[in-house]
């Protein structure tokens, strides 16, 4: 008996690799292709669009929720959104501030602009996330929040990037767009005011500026391919 | 002047409502300081709320509140703040509508995701709030209210009771959500007509859904209201729509009569069955067989329970047929699955035409009768023909030696009365026969077949000193046989002193005999002249016997001694022979010589249970003792 499992054994352990090395492959196969190589799995640039701007309304929402956990921490005594938004760190950053303004704007701008706060966030935010973890006011909920919240600005950055590539490739935006080679050199020398901003604030800033993004997004979507969803 | 804890309160609280739409929490420090200061101090000037349609333009609501000489027009002047730059001015309303109490920011005026600091300025300059009223645009949006609100029938479940529906809309106009600019999701509500018990579906961004589980024949009414997404302040319910499904009426008919019909069939087939079956004993019969009950034979054992002692002690004491070792077939005769081994009335009634054949002793030691092989002591039953044991208890003692068997059916042998030699003759020969099968009443002398009408159970009621056993009374023993030995005999013995009854009763009664082998006098005396007196019967009355364990050791010796038979076989008349003997009596203990030593009985009448005690003369007399004394109270 022992003699006829062992080769059973071996087919089964050769079956099981099989299926789990051909979902790596594929996994390997899948990633979106700049190139339009052959072989590549291309998505569509809405697909692109809704995926991208899924991602940036879930991490709005989050912002959203930490910021409403910390009010109720930290009741403001005084009405603080005046005094804070003197603070901001992006506030140097050029926006547009109304739906036309938004709208007026350029997509490559537009793109530029949404690289640049996404590019301004990533440093502020994993600092806010350890600082929470190290605070014992808080829980875990909103240690974990933040730390996700930290790690979508930084796939959000990326597939924003992506975005702008394949518009790019598809000659929706010219290929000028220095942003994209590297949007650091792109942020104010005092970057490090953020510093000094305290965590409410920190939030509310974010949580501003994760809605801009949305807002930007979505506007490039329905101006660049309006078909679904728009 | 306004009162400043008033308006602290009124700015604390409004400015906890604009960023979260929560409650406040119990600890709360401005519902703290609302309690303590808010309610009894009068409200001054202030906003009652700015609210964005589209994110495009905003409006805002002021109220003089309790100060009524600045509730004309124009006493009261919004100032605005727009931080988009460090060095940002105060700057008034740019369009009043002092109707309503409302300033309203055009889309050249309204910037997204600037704060705004909003103030209340009288003729003078005077500010009347104590904190700027900030707010960013798209906080302060609340959508307007879908359009176009209707509805679809899905479809009606099976059972004709709820039913699906889908309900669509279209986004507010207002809200630009073709260009991307808001993005809003949606919240349906619906309750029952004239019921405000609403219930609230889950929000979606998508402008159709449907409602599941409306039941047929309400009235449902339905609303809707949407908000921005991961935003906290909702617009306003839309108008209602009004939902209802009357019933169908060709779906419900046809399925409960159906399934009425059936079962009113089942029933009534099951209902026939079980008449059918309840009246057809056969038919119990086939479907449920009674399961028979083992019977063994012997004593019913219904008679054990409470209440039947008098027919007990009527079968133990020797009733019925023959005694104890006698089945009674009465009591079995309703019920035909016991069987009985039943004794052929062709085997017994050769030497006797007599209806009842007597003990199986009768038969045993009938000489004519052929004889079957098996021999039991003590069986009714096993003489004639092969017994194979069923639905009786076994009667064959296996310690019995053979010869035993032999020596005590020799010793049950009445002999002849007359003849105490042959008697003793027999005793002698006792142990040379051989033949298993013939009785030992051939060996005899060749009169009369005279045997005792003793049945192989006899019950010792007393051993003599002497070594001689005293056997208890049977009762009732060949009723009828003995019925005509008894008048022969009381004929011949002249019983007339005795009543006829007892006459009869002591004939059916075994008779006690004493035997005293090595010569106690008066036993023998009195007997010798009963024993001789022949009996010609041809039925011996029943009698008793005193077996003489082990005859064939003692015997010569006995006979020797006493040179009489040591059987003395009273006649029937000498029923008053018997003592009046319990049926059980307790063994004290056997001897070297296998004789039984009893408990002498009481010294008393006869237990009660004997119905059919031999005599009322006995009745003083101790059970299985026959004194002289007593002995004289017998004899006739």
């Amino acid at each position: 008996m022992p003699g006829s499992i062992r080769p059973v054994s071996v087919v089964w352990v050769v079956l099981v690799c099989l299926l789990f090395c051909s979902r790596l492959l594929s996994v390997g196969a899948a990633p979106i292709c700049t190139n339009a190589q052959a072989g590549c799995h291309a998505l569509s640039l809405a697909n692109l669009f809704d995926r991208v701007i899924q991602h940036s309304a879930r991490m709005h929402g989050i912002s959203n929720d930490l910021h409403s956990e910390f009010e109720q921490y930290f009741l403001p005594s005084k009405n603080q959104i005046g005094r804070v938004s003197r603070n901001c760190h992006t506030s140097t950053i050029f926006t547009p501030n109304g739906k036309e303004n938004a709208q007026r704007m350029a997509r490559q701008e537009l793109t530029e602009v949404i690289l640049k706060l996404l590019v301004a966030w990533r440093d502020p935010l994993w600092h806010f996330h350890q600082s929470i973890a190290h605070h014992h006011d808080f829980n875990n909920f909103s240690a974990n929040k933040a730390l996700e919240m930290s790690d979508m600005v930084h796939e959000l950055r990326k597939g924003v990037e992506k975005v702008a590539e394949k518009m790019q490739m598809m000659g929706i935006i010219s290929n000028s767009v220095s942003s994209l080679a590297s949007p650091e050199a792109l942020l104010p020398s005092d970057s490090a005011e953020w510093r000094l901003m305290k965590d409410y604030d920190l939030l509310y800033c974010f949580r501003r500026d994760s809605n801009k993004v949305q807002n930007y997004l979505k506007i490039l979507k329905c101006r660049i391919v309006p078909e679904h969803g728009c | 002047p306004p009162s400043a804890p008033s308006t602290k309160c009124y700015r604390c609280c409004t400015s906890h409502s604009s960023s979260s739409s929560e409650p406040f929490p119990l600890s709360d420090p401005c519902l703290s300081l609302f309690f303590s200061h808010c309610i009894s101090a009068p409200v001054g000037p202030h906003f009652t709320e700015c609210i964005s349609r589209e994110q495009e333009t905003f409006r805002c609501w002021w109220s003089p509140g309790g100060f009524h000489n600045l509730s004309f027009p124009g006493a009261l002047r919004v100032f605005y703040l727009k931080k988009d730059s460090p060095n940002s001015e105060w700057k008034e309303c740019p369009e009043y509508s002092h109707l309503k109490r409302e300033c309203f920011f055009d889309v050249n005026h309204t910037s997204v995701w600037i704060p705004y600091c909003m103030q209340l300025r009288g003729q003078n300059n005077v500010t009347y709030l104590d904190e700027d009223y900030c707010f960013t645009v798209e906080n302060i949006v609340r959508p307007d209210p879908p359009v176009s609100l209707n509805w679809t029938l899905l479809n009606i479940s099976p059972s004709g009771l709820s039913y699906d529906v889908m309900v669509n809309w279209e986004p507010p106009p207002s809200a630009d959500v073709g260009a991307g600019w808001m993005r809003i999701e949606y919240e349906i509500q619906y309750t029952e007509r004239n019921t405000t018990n609403w219930e609230a579906l889950e929000m979606q961004p998508h402008t159709q859904q449907t409602i599941y589980g409306l039941q047929i024949g309400k009235e449902y009414e339905v609303h809707i209201r949407c908000r921005m997404q991961a935003f906290v302040k909702f617009g306003e319910f839309s108008d209602s729509v009004f939902i209802q499904v009357t019933e169908i009426p060709s779906q419900d008919s046809n399925f409960p009569f159906k399934l009425a019909l059936i079962f009113g069939v089942l029933g009534i087939l099951i209902l026939i069955l079980l008449i059918g079956i309840s009246q057809q004993p056969r038919l119990m019969m086939i479907l449920l067989p009674p399961v028979p009950a083992p019977k063994i034979k012997g004593i019913d054992p219904e008679l054990l329970k409470k209440g039947k002692l008098d027919e007990l002690n009527f079968i133990l004491s020797g009733g019925g047929m023959g005694g104890l070792s006698t089945y009674a077939p009465d009591f079995y005769q309703d019920e035909p699955w016991v069987e009985f081994i039943e004794v052929d009335a062709e085997d017994a009634d050769a030497a006797e035409k007599e209806e009842n054949q007597g003990s199986d002793t009768q038969r045993l030691l009938d000489p004519p009768q052929p004889v079957s092989h098996h021999m039991n002591t003590g069986c009714a039953n096993a003489v004639s023909f092969p017994d194979d044991d069923s639905g009786r208890a076994s009667c064959y003692d296996p310690d019995l030696h053979d010869q035993d068997t032999l020596m005590l059916m020799a010793t049950l042998l009445p002999g002849q009365p007359e003849d105490g030699e042959d008697s003793f003759d027999v005793v002698e020969r006792a142990p040379v026969i051989e033949r298993s099968e013939r009785p030992l009443v051939q060996t005899q002398t060749g009169g009369p077949q005279t045997w005792l009408n003793t049945d192989f159970y006899a019950q010792v009621s007393n051993v003599m000193p002497s070594g001689g056993v005293v056997l208890s009374p049977g009762q009732q023993l060949r009723f009828q046989e003995s019925t005509s030995a008894a008048e022969d005999e009381a004929q011949k013995k002249g019983k007339g002193s005795e009543d006829s009854e007892e006459k009869t009763q002591k004939e059916l009664q075994f008779q006690l005999l004493v035997v005293d082998p090595e010569g106690s006098g008066y036993t023998t005396e009195s007997n010798a002249r009963q024993i001789s007196t022949p009996p010609n019967t041809p039925m011996p009355g029943s009698g008793y016997q005193t077996i003489h364990p082990q005859p064939v050791e003692t015997k010569p010796a006995a006979t020797a001694e006493n040179n009489q038979s040591p059987y003395i076989l009273p006649d029937s008349p000498q029923s008053q022979f018997f003592a009046p003997v319990a049926d059980y009596t307790v063994v004290q203990e056997v001897d070297s010589q296998h004789s039984l030593l009893l408990n002498p009985p009481p010294r008393q009448s006869p237990p009660p249970c004997l119905p059919h005690h031999p005599t009322k003369a006995l009745a003083a007399m101790p059970v299985g003792y026959v004194t002289p004394d007593l002995l004289g109270n017998l004899s006739p």
